[in-house]
């Protein structure tokens, strides 16, 4: 039956070494529905893996701790960027500090043990100078190329939860209560001590805050992080959140009418260094306006 | 294979791949699909690649793939996050269908029988090749083989049938 010759497919494309290629493609071509119905199997697979995440009651609002606002202070009086150094919260083996960059400004930063973090603009990064091996981002976005060592995993905190290399360059952006996980290579494992959800190459995680929900997909490794190089490249994310991408990259506010704010994007943007994005309507097919100090972007009548 | 290698192995292979879009249904869009296969190739440096062909096959495969989601999102409600997100039930509700999905998709493991769950979540889960997982349960490949089409069709038709809910 075509469907469980479609499933047999499917399973042997998971294979990471599958390389029958020329077989699979005499298969397709065999009969004209044979990719209708691999494409629906192997769509319901990709699925999978989310029924198979154990579903979490909402937890409770945490309290704001008093050192919280300590650090929120002195975030603001940062708010201009560069490095802020802190050395007094915590225990004695620790000693945190923070970097910040300002809006449309990257900022490369490397650490004693090889790794290195990328920071895309509008980001905060609180690093500790007793343990190169721990990282939380309380916002924006940063591409994490990490020295794998087994017997000191890298952490990085995002909100309340934890990510653990296994290996890895990978891509996290922290929005208000909502975070995304990106995997351009190895893997990472996103709260190990209670969902344990493994990412592989490929794959994209998103959570948000005290929802037990956690939303898995696929994204091509080379479309992480296109930030770093100056190309954002997008498989069906909705507008929003490129118009988000954009305004982080160039440190300029974006509006997005509600009309086209979850239509799905398909397509490369060039980022050019001058900021003008009115050019980019014409590949995102929406209206780009200048609109007070920053842009709207609205559907073309 | 750095990836200028890869874009010289993609300028050599471009009818076949082109063929391979065709067999997938690509129909007239080839072309266009073929050139967002190279903008996504030359989108960013990517490490070393041991099999610059099957990777390309790959990627042709996982864009035929985004196609065909996005028609289907197109026409109706999909589960991607996207479109959940976009218009999220009450939490309440969510995680009821989540604990739903969970509980209904465990009891179907449990059904297949511990040594096909396990075969499955290794497989499924944790990537590893069919030859591996013979060897680390000590069965043979045809065991592996058909615990996993047992398996992959059980949970498929799970998923469809929550995705048609």
């Amino acid at each position: 039956m075509m469907e469980d010759q479609a499933i047999d497919w499917v399973i042997r494309l998971r294979d990471p070494a599958f390389d029958d290629w020329e077989t699979f493609e005499d298969w397709l071509t065999a009969d004209p529905a044979h990719a209708d119905i691999y494409h629906a199997m192997a769509l319901a697979d990709e699925g999978v893996p989310e029924m198979l995440v154990a579903p979490q009651a909402p937890a409770t609002p945490a309290k704001v701790r008093s050192s919280r606002r300590v650090w929120l202070g002195a975030a603001l009086a940062a708010s201009i960027a560069a490095v802020v150094g802190y050395g007094m919260i915590g225990a004695p083996h620790s000693s945190p500090y923070q970097i910040e960059t300002a809006p449309g400004v990257r900022r490369l930063v490397a650490l004693e043990d090889g790794s290195s973090i990328t920071l895309n603009g509008g980001t905060r990064l609180t690093l500790d100078r007793k343990n190169d091996r721990i990282a939380t981002l309380d916002r924006g976005e940063a591409l994490f190329a990490v020295v794998h060592d087994t017997s000191r995993p890298f952490r990085v905190t995002v909100g309340a939860a934890t990510i653990v290399d296994v290996g890895t360059r990978f891509n996290v952006v922290r929005a208000g209560t909502e975070t995304r996980v990106a995997v351009s290579e190895g893997a990472v494992v996103y709260n190990p001590d209670s969902e344990a959800v493994r990412l592989n190459v490929g794959r994209r995680l998103k959570a948000v805050d005290r929802d037990p929900t956690i939303m898995l997909g696929d994204i091509a490794p080379v479309a992480v992080a296109g930030w770093k190089n100056g190309r954002l490249v997008y498989d069906g994310q909705p507008m929003r959140e490129v118009a988000a991408d954009l305004a982080r990259y160039y440190g300029q506010p974006i509006r997005v009418s509600p009309s086209i704010s979850s239509r799905p994007y398909h397509g490369v943007l060039s980022l050019e260094a001058d900021g003008n994005l009115a050019r980019l309507g014409g590949v995102l097919d929406a209206r780009i306006e200048r609109d007070g100090p920053g842009w709207s972007l609205s559907g073309r009548e | 294979m750095t990836s200028s290698g890869l874009e010289a192995v993609f300028l050599a292979n471009r009818e076949r791949l082109l063929r391979f879009l065709v067999a997938h249904g690509a129909g007239d869009a080839a072309e266009d699909l073929l050139h967002e296969l190279w903008l996504k190739l030359t989108a960013t440096q990517t490490g070393p690649i041991a099999q610059p062909i099957s990777y390309l096959y790959r990627a042709a495969n996982n864009l035929m793939l985004d196609r065909y989601r996005s028609t289907q999102q197109a026409s109706k409600r999909e589960s991607d996050w996207t479109e959940i997100v976009s218009d999220p039930p009450p939490s309440g509700e969510r995680v009821l269908i989540a604990r739903q999905q969970f509980e209904l998709a465990q009891s179907t493991l449990d059904e297949l029988g511990a040594r096909a769950a396990t075969v499955f979540l290794r497989h499924r889960i944790d990537g590893i090749a069919q030859r591996d997982i013979a060897s680390e349960l000590g069965v043979s490949l045809s065991t592996v083989e058909s615990d996993l089409r047992r398996a992959y069709r059980a949970m498929i038709d799970l998923r469809r049938h929550f995705d048609e809910v």
